[in-house]
């Protein structure tokens, strides 16, 4: 699909600014209203989903031009989808498909921001969205006696992911993962170096001919390991495997799963049995790409019948988050002895982002510390010690924010507390 | 037209640079999203503002206002900015007030809170509920201003029991077109908001009538608004994930009831009968339609929800909700509405009798979420028309004359068949009420608009006038106005006045209100 | 001068009147407001009389003083300001044009007073929501127009509440209906086709009746208004609760007006409630003075169409609930008082003499509207300010009233004192002046201002001064309506 195959859903906005805010069911007082980090931020309708579309539909009529202020308005997105979600409370209607479209687009016609290519030359030199030599992507792994999915069969393939692979404070969550899969006796595997990004945040940013090259590859290696379940611990890997590999026809029969879903799994067959108390008060963050945006992809081939309701032929279901991956996290953390898990007000389909997200985290980390400035403040506000996530990109944007603001919570992985337990 | 240098930079002196644009992608993203197959006029666009503004505070409002009467640039203010807020020519700019969006104050004992204009109606509501409070959100949505003058006319859910936002207005601050700053009432006299009246005359009679200025008037910086007693909980109990949110229960001390009546006038002696017990906490004559936009999460669902509903109403109805102080309480009005069912003839809709159902329905009423679907059916585009405000059968009586004409629209497949019974409200326990009648259809082009709406319009103001209906709430522009005024005392040269006087340089964007024209 | 002739063309012979008794008689009222004697009063008979007088008026830049209520007359609006006024007493225009039982609205000229509109409304079963015992000459139109506060705060919506419509001549001369009235069509097609005059807001975007209301007369003159009506209970039970605590009777007046538990609701103090109840004079006053306590809230719960026994029995049950709350108790009677002849007596007008002139003969009135929190501080000035100036304080009359259904309250010191007694007289008006300035301070708004004070509380807001300006040029450009009240 192309921008202009969105028009519809474009001209489809009835600029009732639903996108800006939580679902209003679910607001409980004047504060934490805000779901979108764009518009909560920069305050012109332009950075909300109701801008955006509005001028995705100027862009095709040649109203507006891939100018500079474009380009930003564009870029300063984290893609996290809470848009998409408050909208189609009410409305039957695509919004974030027409914003990955429009992003899309200006790369195809050579309009980029040159930060962002740099990350994408890195992905495809060295398979890695972040710095770091191919050679290198397996170093985390010394010394933990892993299989080599490359060249053993195994049922399951752990995907690291490139953030956990390269940065160093976020190797103790591979770690983690492999202590507990081998714990649970899981037959699992990893590709070490030979392992290659999974694509997600270059389709986020707008680089959709790199991530087909990635998702093809990997989904080749994948089928000569003969694995049938993938698990990952990185949320953007998650959705690009589950969501977007499905959407472009590649993922076929591979399971795949977030290893908190897998872990809870585990845990409730028995296989892993969290005894040891881990006395912590906690808040959990749902990552974008493992809530609302990792709800699985709806294959739909039809027509938008014509008439003066906008239904389809065969009846389309949209997406809405409903189906996100929400509860397995929780009731990991609720299985650890010793954990008290206080919800922040923004939660699940509706929580707001780390800041990490759609490229904004390598090219505005003003807007990135921003988002997660807020994102701390509403998990003090909880009492909580401690932040707890489930992906890498979230925990290192949280990490770095409570360094620079000063605050006491602590940030962890869900893993990090289960290994504690286990 | 572009601003000129001086201006724009006098604007960055104001808000600072990053709070305002004339980047064309800032000032398209204002013009509302209707495209150019739809468009009456096939040549011409909605134009933009000529930039954008974003500011924070009364004396930002007060600057930029004295900066474009200075400069004879136009400026229009909105809030979130859903419907009524774009400009219709060149030389106008545009206030955002997204950064002014502060609850002021919420006072118990006097049962009021101050707001500033883009305090949205859920922000308000929910912060009134810790507090045992509730206010009148704007039928429009929650997603809209918690200000009573940042509306059409600001009439909503709980008009039956709390009124509308003409009426529930106490103090307020007005930027006048010309950059005065006048504090109403107590905020002029005292700093406080508790009177909107006085000393002497009210000045509230000359900033709204039933409708609103829409832009055309200044700038509302600020405003106390009435609030009602709230015997729920603080926070509404519900399940789920969007948009399948489960509501478990109702709360002790509520019912909801879809009542429908075998003609017209059962409703209209029902409504007298609820009101004169003084039983209803809302009371709002959705129809089948509107029932399914409530509560459908998908297109197709709200089409089955229709048919389900149109086949188990017997006519028109309205949906009801009592919400009782005490137990005691809770008994009379239900055996109230009772007895008042058995005697207009009333038929309860099953589903909305379903604790869980009904649940859902309740907090969507009350929250009044269901409005983006209802008013746009997820077509996009909607329209209609929409009576005044008088005594409950004279409005009945009027907007069921434009009832018949959407029968013939349905009949010439020129706009969707959702029933053609009216929506019509009871404001203040059946003092009064309101009609309308909305439409859905996919445009197929500026001539199918022309053949819809302008029938519609045109139709609906003949009747208006012809009927002796009122003057609508639709009557704003100069040509309404003027077609209107001299059927009604001429009020039009006096709005005239009011515009001459508080803004003689015409800088509010005036296209729907009213011109100062000689 | 306006020619005598011309007026005589107008209103007819008789209708013009100079004699100097009743020329004296408009010159001065109860208030402390300079005597300025009127040219002229003349009585016009209809809208079409009225017309042609402001015309006339606005010709000869003669200042007009509209009147529609009797004497005697209180508060200094009726008197002129100015020299060469005519005064268009209203008070003979005694039609009740309409009362509609359906749509709860009842139509009236101004001259009509509380005592014959309502019987009207009474047959149609429909009462009006009243001030505290109107004098028997008090015109209902006028009562609303001055925004005087009722006494059902639970169907006081708004502040301009029972105020529906008005048809008015402004000072331009031009006849203009409010809200609903203005049309389309006359009123007696409106009428067919179903309408009752009843909305008040509009037409369109404006409320014009708003800035009739308030204005004394500086706008134009009313010649017909309507109001809504509620309906007659069929069942009332009234009760006081008495307290020397008023913290505790505000708490209960709060949680009864919120929760829409009664209809008649109001607190007073001993010294107004003996004066209301009072059948002898001085000894039945002091007597049921000296017995009541300081505070007596007094409120009336009713029974309508369905279940009215039960609703009556369970709104009883909870209101008790809530005095208990603070250990308070009911009551039907207190002492020598029963609530049940308080009701009747607050249903109608007041007898004759008129209340406020039983005990001394004369009564100025302090009258502000307040918030819950600051009613308190406020009574205290007032006292203090009592003391100091020398006033006997067990005499002042203290009324409350929440008004707007609660978001605010009218408070209002009554200081009754003899007006032949010159020593009297100058304490009471040098003790209002002084309390209105410390009244101020402590946060009273004085929304209706009168008299003396006018000018210090219209200053205390240039802006709205100069909004008001704008507004009376558009109504009234040369100033012949009542000029020289407010800021006019």
């Amino acid at each position: 699909m192309a921008l202009e195959d969105y028009r519809n859903d474009m001209e489809t906005c009835r600029r009732c600014s639903a996108c800006k805010f939580i679902p209003l069911e679910k607001v409980k007082g004047f504060q934490l209203v805000n779901v979108c980090p764009s518009i909560s931020r920069y305050n012109f309708h332009t950075y909300s989903a109701g801008g955006r579309l509005v001028n995705g539909v100027a862009l095709l009529e040649n109203r507006i031009s891939f100018s500079d202020k474009f380009l930003e308005v564009m870029y300063n997105c984290q893609m996290c989808g809470a848009c998409d979600v408050s909208c189609k409370y009410a409305m039957d209607m695509e919004v974030m498909e027409p914003i990955y479209e429009t992003r899309i687009k200006c790369v195809e016609e050579g309009h980029t921001n040159p930060v962002l290519d740099k990350v994408i030359n890195s992905l495809r030199k060295q398979g890695t969205m972040v710095p770091g030599a191919r050679a290198k992507r397996g170093d985390w792994a010394a010394g933990l006696d892993v299989k080599d999915c490359t060249r053993e069969k195994v049922d399951v393939i752990y995907h690291v992911g490139c953030l956990t692979s390269y940065d160093k404070d976020m190797r103790k969550v591979a770690r983690a993962i492999v202590k507990l899969l081998k714990k649970a006796g899981v037959d699992f595997g990893i590709a070490g170096n030979n392992e290659s990004c999974c694509g997600g945040r270059a389709y986020q940013m707008g680089y959709k001919a790199d991530f087909l090259n990635q998702a093809r590859k990997n989904m080749e290696a994948i089928k000569k390991s003969g694995a049938k379940t993938l698990v990952t611990g990185c949320a953007d890997g998650y959705q690009a495997f589950k969501v977007l590999y499905d959407k472009f026809d590649l993922k076929g029969s591979l399971e795949v799963l977030h290893i908190t879903e897998y872990l809870d799994r585990l845990i409730k067959e028995g296989k892993l049995k969290p005894t040891g108390k881990v006395k912590m008060n906690v808040t959990y963050h749902d990552p974008c790409y493992l809530g609302r945006l990792g709800e699985p992809y709806i294959h739909w081939q039809g027509k938008e019948i014509p008439g003066h309701i906008r239904v389809f032929d065969p009846p389309k279901e949209f997406r809405r988050g409903t189906k996100g991956v929400y509860q397995p996290p929780r009731d990991v953390l609720e299985s650890i002895p010793g954990v008290n898990l206080a919800e922040m007000d923004r939660i699940k389909e509706y929580a707001w982002c780390c800041g990490a997200g759609g490229g904004v985290n390598e090219s505005n980390p003003e807007f990135s510390r921003w988002t997660a400035d807020e994102r701390i403040k509403e998990a003090e506000a909880t009492g909580a010690e401690a932040l707890v996530t489930a992906c890498p990109w979230c925990e290192k944007n949280f990490s770095d924010a409570v360094k620079t603001s000063g605050s006491r919570l602590r940030v962890y992985d869900v893993v990090e507390l289960l290994e504690k337990a286990i | 037209m572009t601003l000129t240098r001086d201006f724009y930079r006098a604007l960055e002196g104001i808000v600072g640079p990053e709070n305002v644009s004339e980047d064309p992608v800032v000032t398209e993203s204002y013009s509302f999203p209707i495209r150019k197959a739809t468009m009456p006029d096939t040549n011409v666009y909605m134009p933009r503002f000529e930039a954008v503004t974003l500011p924070g505070s009364t004396g930002e409002v007060q600057a930029i206002v004295k900066l474009c009467n200075r400069n004879k640039v136009q400026y229009k203010a909105s809030s979130t900015g859903w419907l009524y807020c774009d400009p219709v020519g060149p030389n106008c700019i545009k206030l955002d007030l997204r950064r002014m969006n502060r609850i002021l104050e919420i006072n118990e004992k006097g049962m009021y809170a101050a707001v500033e204009p883009y305090v949205i109606g859920a922000q308000l509501q929910a912060e009134c509920m810790k507090r045992g409070f509730t206010c009148n959100l704007a039928g429009a949505g929650a997603n809209c201003s918690a200000l009573p003058l940042a509306a059409h006319a600001g009439l909503g859910h709980l008009s039956q029991s709390g009124s509308y936002s003409e009426r529930n207005q106490l103090a307020l601050e007005w930027v006048t077109g010309d950059g005065d700053i006048i504090g109403f009432g107590t905020l002029g006299s005292l700093g406080e908001w508790f009177c909107g009246d006085g000393p002497g005359p009210s000045l509230r009679g000359i900033i709204r009538g039933n409708t609103q200025p829409l832009g055309g008037l200044g700038v509302f910086t600020k405003a106390a608004v009435k609030l009602y007693h709230w015997p729920g909980p603080a926070a509404f109990p519900m399940e789920g994930i969007c948009p399948q949110y489960v509501h478990p229960e109702i709360p002790s001390g509520f019912m909801i009831r879809y009542l429908s009546f075998p003609d017209i006038d059962a409703l209209v002696e029902a409504v007298r009968r609820v009101g004169e017990a003084e039983i209803g906490f809302e009371l709002m004559g959705f129809n089948a339609a509107m029932m399914a936009s409530n509560i459908a999460t998908d297109n197709d669902e709200d089409l089955a929800y229709l048919k389900q509903f149109t086949d188990h109403i017997q006519g028109p109805g309205f949906l009801l909700i009592i919400a009782a102080n005490s137990p005691r309480d809770f008994e009379y009005k239900s055996r109230a509405l009772q007895q008042i069912m058995e005697e207009t003839g009333a038929w309860s809709l099953k589903d909305v009798e379903d604790p869980v159902i009904g649940a859902g329905f309740m907090w969507r009423f009350i929250r009044v979420t269901g409005s983006i679907r209802e008013t746009s059916r997820a077509t996009g585009w909607g329209g209609g028309t929409v009576g005044g405000t008088d005594v409950f059968p004279l409005m009945t009586r009027y907007i069921l004359h434009t009832s018949d004409l959407k029968q013939d629209l349905i009949d010439r497949k020129l706009i969707m068949d959702d029933g053609i019974y009216p929506f019509i409200q009871s404001i203040e326990h059946g003092h009064a009420g309101h009609g309308e009648i909305l439409i859905r259809y996919n445009p197929a082009g500026p001539d199918h608009i022309r053949n819809v709406q302008g029938m519609l319009t045109r139709e609906a103001n003949r009747t208006a006038i012809q009927g002796r209906f009122g003057v609508p709430h639709h009557t704003y522009s100069d040509a309404l106005h003027d077609m209107y005024g001299p059927e009604a005392c001429n009020y039009h040269l006096l709005l005239r006045k009011i515009k001459k006087n508080f803004d003689p340089s015409g800088s509010s964007e005036a296209s729907l209100y009213i011109t100062a024209k000689e | 001068m306006i020619e005598k002739a011309k007026l005589v063309k107008i209103v007819g012979a008789k209708n013009v009147i100079s004699e100097p008794v009743t020329l004296l008689e408009y010159a001065e009222d109860m208030s402390f407001v300079n005597t300025v004697k009127p040219d002229y009063v003349v009585r016009p008979g209809g809208m079409d009389d009225v017309k042609k007088l402001v015309k006339l008026a606005s010709e000869t830049l003669t200042p007009l003083v509209p009147v529609s209520s009797g004497p005697p007359h209180f508060k200094g609006d009726t008197v002129p300001s100015a020299g060469g006024a005519v005064i268009v007493d209203l008070s003979g225009m005694k039609k009740i044009i309409r009362v509609d039982r359906m749509n709860r609205v009842a139509m009236f000229e101004p001259g009509v007073t509380f005592g014959e509109l309502i019987p009207a409304v009474e047959k149609e079963g429909l009462r009006l929501n009243m001030p505290l015992l109107p004098r028997k000459t008090k015109s209902v139109a006028g009562s609303m127009l001055e925004r005087e506060p009722v006494v059902m705060p639970k169907y006081h919506w708004d502040i301009a509440d029972p105020l529906s419509c008005v048809e008015v001549i402004f000072g331009t001369g031009d006849m203009f209906r409010t809200g609903a009235a203005a049309g389309p069509g006359t009123i007696e097609e409106q009428w067919a086709a179903g309408g009752a005059q009843k909305e008040a807001a509009g037409p369109s975007s404006a409320s014009w009746y708003r800035v009739i209301q308030g204005a004394q007369g500086t706008m134009g003159i009313v010649t017909w208004a309507s109001a809504r009506c509620e309906i007659i209970p069929r069942l009332e039970d009234p009760f006081f609760i008495g307290s020397s605590d008023l913290d505790k009777i505000m708490e209960v007046v709060h949680w009864l007006v919120r929760l829409r538990l009664v209809n008649e609701c109001f607190v007073v103090n001993g010294s107004n409630l003996a004066a209301i109840m009072a059948k002898r004079w001085p000894g039945d006053y002091r007597n049921i003075r000296d017995n009541l306590p300081p505070w007596i809230l007094f409120f009336n719960i009713v029974g309508y169409e369905y279940l009215t026994e039960e609703r009556v029995n369970w709104q009883t049950k909870d209101v008790m609930d809530i005095a208990q709350r603070v250990g308070l108790e009911l009551t039907q009677a207190m002492d020598k008082v029963s609530a049940f002849d308080l009701l009747k007596a607050v249903q109608r007008p007041s007898g004759e003499p008129y209340w406020k002139l039983r005990y001394k003969g004369g009564c100025h009135d302090i009258f502000f509207v307040t918030s819950f929190d600051k009613l308190p501080g406020q009574i205290s000035v007032m006292y203090d300010a009592a003391r100091e100036a020398g006033y006997e304080v067990a005499d002042m009359g203290v009324y409350i009233q929440p008004i707007v259904q609660g978001a605010n309250y009218h408070c209002e010191f009554n200081l009754y004192y003899d007006p032949d007694n010159q020593r009297e007289s100058d304490r009471v008006r040098e003790l209002s002046t002084g309390a209105v300035r410390q009244l101020i301070d402590r946060g009273a708004f004085f929304s209706r201002p009168y008299g003396e004070s006018t000018g210090m509380i219209m200053n205390r807001d240039a802006a709205t001064v100069a909004a008001l300006h704008k507004v009376k040029s558009i109504l009234d450009p040369v100033n012949i309506m009542n000029p020289g009240k407010l800021c006019f």
